[in-house]
C-alpha cells in the first residue's frame, strides 16, 4: 500500500510541478525590461525549484514502479476501485471543501460572527458524534461571541459585519 | 564599574519594574499562546503604554512580552498541534506526538525549562559578549548569510522520514509558495489574484498545514476514538530526562544566541537550526519527530536563546535585528536614548539597568510558565470532536486579526486541505515548513549577493564564515547520499532474499 502511494505522490508531484514550470511560470512571473546590475531574473529561482520538484516528482514515480511490480496484485489497489471502495470518505471530503468555500464566500455576507457560528456549528454536526449535544450548541454560538469580544477589545479588529446585515441596519435607519 | 553595577541593581529592584516584568511575561505567554497572535503584536499594542513608564520599566516590558510570547508559542504547539508563534513551528513536531501519548505536560516542562535556560545563557551573553557578537554580526553579510540558509536546508534531509525524494517533494512546494508576491526588485511572482501581490503569510501558511490536517482527518474518516480526550499520564519531567537532553539545550542556547546576534535572522531559523543539530548528533535522532523530548529542548532552548542576543546589535550598534527590536528602537527614541555605541558612554547606568533587570526576567518566565502550563495542560482534558473544530475557530479569529484580510482566512483553509492531501500522500510536513521559512531569505541573499558581485560566484567564497558553511553543508550532503545509498541496497538485499 505505501508503494502505491508514493505512486501517487509522485504522480501528483509530477503533474503539479509540471504545470507551475510550463504554465504558472511563463504567464504569472514577469521579467522586467530592466533589472538593476547583474541580479538574477525573477523567474530564475522558481525556475530552478520547479525543475528539482518535477525531476524529484518523477524519481518518486520511478522508484515507486519496481516495488509496485514486486508486489501482489491484491496489495496494490488502482485510484478508482480506492475511491469507489471510499466513496463515503470522499463524499465527506467534498463536504468540507464546501463548507469552508461556503464560509469563504459567506462571511462577507452575513458577517463574521454568524458566519463563524455557523462553521463551527456545521463542524460539530460533520464530527458524526452527538453524546454532547448541548456542549456543541452552547459552544458553537459562546465560543465565536467571546473570541469576537477578546478581538475587538484588545487588539481592535474590524470583523466584517456582513452586506446583509447593515444593509438591514442602515434600512432600518432609513425607515 | 561595580559602583555603577551597584547602582543599576538598586535601579531595578523596584516594584514597578517588577509589576512591568511579570505583567509582560504572563500576558506574553497568554499571547504568544494564541494562534495568530504574536510577540511583534504583543509588543506593538504595548509601546504606548510605555509612554507613562520611566525608560528602563518600559524598555523591560517590551523584553518581558517578546520573551514571554516566543515561549507561549510552544504550548499551543505542543496541545494543540497550532503553533502559536513561528518559532514554535519546530516545537511541533515532538510535542504534538508526546502530547498525544498522554505526555503533554512533560513535553511542556521540557520546553519550560529549556527556555528558560536558553533565556538565561542569552542574558549572559547579551552582558558580557554584545560588543565581540555585534562585530561578529556585522561580518555576516549576504553571501555569508546564503551559505548559512544553505546549511540549514539541508536540514530537509533529515527531516523527511521514509523517503528523502517525498522530503525534497515537500521542501520544493514549501520554496515555491514561498516565492508567490512581491520580490526584492519589485517583480510580482504568481500574483494570480491582487491579495496575492502581497505574498502568503508566514502565520496562516504555517497554522494551516498543521493545526487543519488533523481536523478534517476526524470529519472524513470519523476514527472510533474521536470522542476521548487526550490521556494525561505522568507530567513530571524527571532528571535522567533533563540531562538527556542537557547537551542539546546548551547547544540550542549557544545556536539561539549566535544566530539572534545577526540581525534578520530571528528565532524560527535559531530553532530548526539547533533541531537539526540536535538530530544529528543525539543518538536518539532516529526518534526525532515521532516524541522525543530532546527535540523540544532543541528548538525551545534555540528560540528563547535568541530572544536577548537580538537586543545585541540593537544596543551595541544601534541596528534592530527584527521588527520587534525595530518597535523597541522605537521606544528607546521615545524616552530619549540613542541606542549604539554612545548609550555606553552616556547612559552606562541605564544600560547596567536594563541588562540586570533581563537577568531577571528568565526568572519571571520560570514562574508564569510553570503556573499557566498546567493551566493549560487542562486543555487535554477536552474531547477530540469538540476541541478540534473550536480549535479552527480560534486559528480564524487569530489570523483574521493578523492583518484584518479575509484572504489570510482563505490561506489558511487552504493550506489545511492541502496538509490533508499531503498527509493522504504520506508527503511529510516538517521540510515544507522549513523550506517556507528560510526559502525568501535563502533566494533574496543569493540574488543580493550576485547583484553585489555584478554575477560572480566567487563573492560566494570571500570569507571564512562562507567557507565555513560551505564545507558543512558539502560534508552533510555526502553523509546524506551515503546513507540513502546504503539504506537502498539494504532494502535491495533484503528484496531478493525474500525472493530466494
Amino acid at each position: 500500500m505505501t508503494q502505491n502511494r508514493d505512486f501517487y505522490a509522485g504522480l501528483v508531484a509530477t503533474v503539479f510541478f509540471a504545470v507551475i514550470l510550463f504554465v504558472l511560470i511563463p504567464i504569472y512571473v514577469k521579467v522586467p525590461s530592466f533589472i538593476p546590475g547583474f541580479a538574477p531574473p525573477p523567474d530564475m529561482w522558481p525556475r530552478v525549484v520547479a525543475t528539482v520538484g518535477l525531476v524529484m516528482g518523477v524519481l518518486a514515480l520511478v522508484l515507486a514502479f519496481p516495488k509496485m511490480r514486486a508486489a501482489s496484485r491484491e496489495q496494490v489497489e488502482g485510484l478508482g476501485s480506492r475511491i469507489l471502495g471510499n466513496k463515503i470518505h470522499v463524499m465527506r471530503f467534498i463536504g468540507v471543501l464546501i463548507v469552508f468555500a461556503a464560509f469563504v464566500y459567506g462571511m462577507p455576507l452575513i458577517g463574521f460572527v454568524p458566519a463563524t457560528v455557523l462553521l463551527l456549528g456545521v463542524l460539530f454536526i460533520m464530527t458524526g458524534k452527538f453524546e454532547r449535544k448541548f456542549w456543541m450548541i452552547g459552544l458553537s454560538i459562546i465560543f465565536p461571541v467571546l473570541l469576537y469580544l477578546l478581538f475587538t477589545k484588545v487588539t481592535h479588529t474590524p470583523f466584517p459585519e456582513g452586506k446583509l446585515l447593515s444593509l438591514s441596519l442602515s434600512d432600518l435607519v432609513t425607515l | 564599574m561595580w559602583n555603577e553595577l551597584l547602582y543599576a541593581f538598586e535601579a531595578v529592584a523596584t516594584l514597578p519594574n517588577f509589576l512591568a516584568m511579570f505583567a509582560g511575561i504572563w500576558a506574553g505567554v497568554i499571547i504568544g499562546a494564541i494562534p495568530g497572535m504574536t510577540g511583534t503584536m504583543a509588543v506593538t499594542l504595548a509601546l504606548p503604554f510605555t509612554f507613562y513608564l520611566p525608560p528602563v520599566t518600559s524598555i523591560l516590558l517590551l523584553v518581558a512580552l517578546y520573551k514571554g510570547s516566543t515561549y507561549g508559542g510552544s504550548i499551543s504547539a505542543i496541545l494543540i498541534k497550532t503553533p502559536g508563534t513561528a518559532s514554535a513551528a519546530c516545537t511541533v513536531l515532538d510535542g504534538y506526538p508526546l502530547a498525544r501519548a498522554g505526555k503533554g505536560g512533560k513535553a511542556l516542562n521540557m520546553a519550560l525549562v529549556s527556555s528558560c535556560i536558553g533565556d538565561f545563557i542569552s542574558n549572559i551573553s547579551l552582558f558580557f559578549l554584545a560588543i565581540p557578537l555585534a562585530t561578529f554580526a556585522l561580518r555576516v553579510g549576504p553571501p555569508e548569510f546564503f551559505m548559512l540558509m544553505a546549511f540549514s536546508l539541508t536540514i530537509v534531509a533529515s527531516i523527511s522520514g521514509r523517503s528523502l525524494v517525498l522530503g525534497i517533494i515537500s521542501a520544493c512546494l514549501g520554496l515555491l509558495l514561498a516565492t508567490v508576491g512581491e520580490d526584492i526588485y519589485g517583480s510580482y511572482r504568481f500574483a494570480l489574484s491582487e491579495d496575492m501581490k502581497s505574498g502568503l503569510g508566514m502565520v496562516p501558511v504555517l497554522i494551516g498545514l498543521f493545526a487543519l490536517p488533523e481536523l478534517i482527518k476526524m470529519v472524513v474518516f470519523r476514527p472510533e476514538d474521536n470522542n476521548d480526550a487526550m490521556k494525561l499520564g505522568d507530567n513530571r519531567l524527571t532528571l535522567s530526562e533533563f540531562r538527556g537532553s542537557i547537551k542539546s539545550i546548551f547547544r540550542g542556547s549557544v545556536i539561539g544566541v549566535a544566530l539572534g546576534a545577526i540581525p534578520g535572522i530571528g528565532p524560527s531559523t535559531a530553532a530548526f537550526f539547533s533541531y537539526s543539530e540536535a538530530r544529528r548528533t543525539s543518538k536518539n535522532g532516529d526518534k526525532f519527530g515521532e516524541g522525543e523530548l530532546e527535540g523540544i529542548a532543541a528548538s525551545e532552548s534555540a528560540n528563547n536563546g535568541s530572544c536577548g542576543a537580538t537586543m545585541i546589535p540593537l544596543l551595541a550598534l544601534g541596528v534592530p535585528g527584527d521588527v520587534i527590536t525595530g518597535v523597541m528602537l522605537g521606544a528607546f527614541m521615545i524616552h530619549g536614548l540613542t541606542p549604539g555605541p554612545l548609550l555606553f558612554q552616556n547612559n552606562l547606568g541605564d544600560v547596567y539597568a536594563l541588562f540586570i533587570g533581563i537577568l531577571f526576567s528568565s526568572v519571571f518566565l520560570f514562574i508564569a510558565g510553570k503556573a499557566t502550563a498546567g493551566a493549560f495542560t487542562k486543555i487535554s482534558r477536552i474531547p477530540q470532536t469538540l476541541l478540534l473544530p473550536c480549535i479552527l475557530i480560534l486559528c480564524v479569529y487569530g489570523i483574521y486579526s493578523i492583518g484584518a484580510s479575509p484572504f489570510d482566512v482563505t490561506v489558511l483553509l487552504v493550506m489545511g486541505v492541502v496538509g490533508f492531501i499531503m498527509m493522504l500522500l504520506n508527503i511529510p510536513a516538517a521540510p515544507f515548513l522549513i523550506a517556507f521559512i528560510l526559502g525568501p531569505m535563502f533566494e533574496d541573499n543569493m540574488r543580493r549577493s550576485l547583484a553585489i558581485s555584478r554575477g560572480d560566484l566567487g563573492v560566494f567564497f570571500q570569507s571564512w564564515i562562507s567557507w565555513g558553511f560551505f564545507a558543512l553543508t558539502v560534508l552533510f550532503v555526502i553523509l546524506t547520499i551515503r546513507r540513502e545509498w546504503k539504506k537502498w541496497r539494504d532494502n535491495r538485499n533484503a528484496d531478493s532474499a525474500s525472493a530466494n
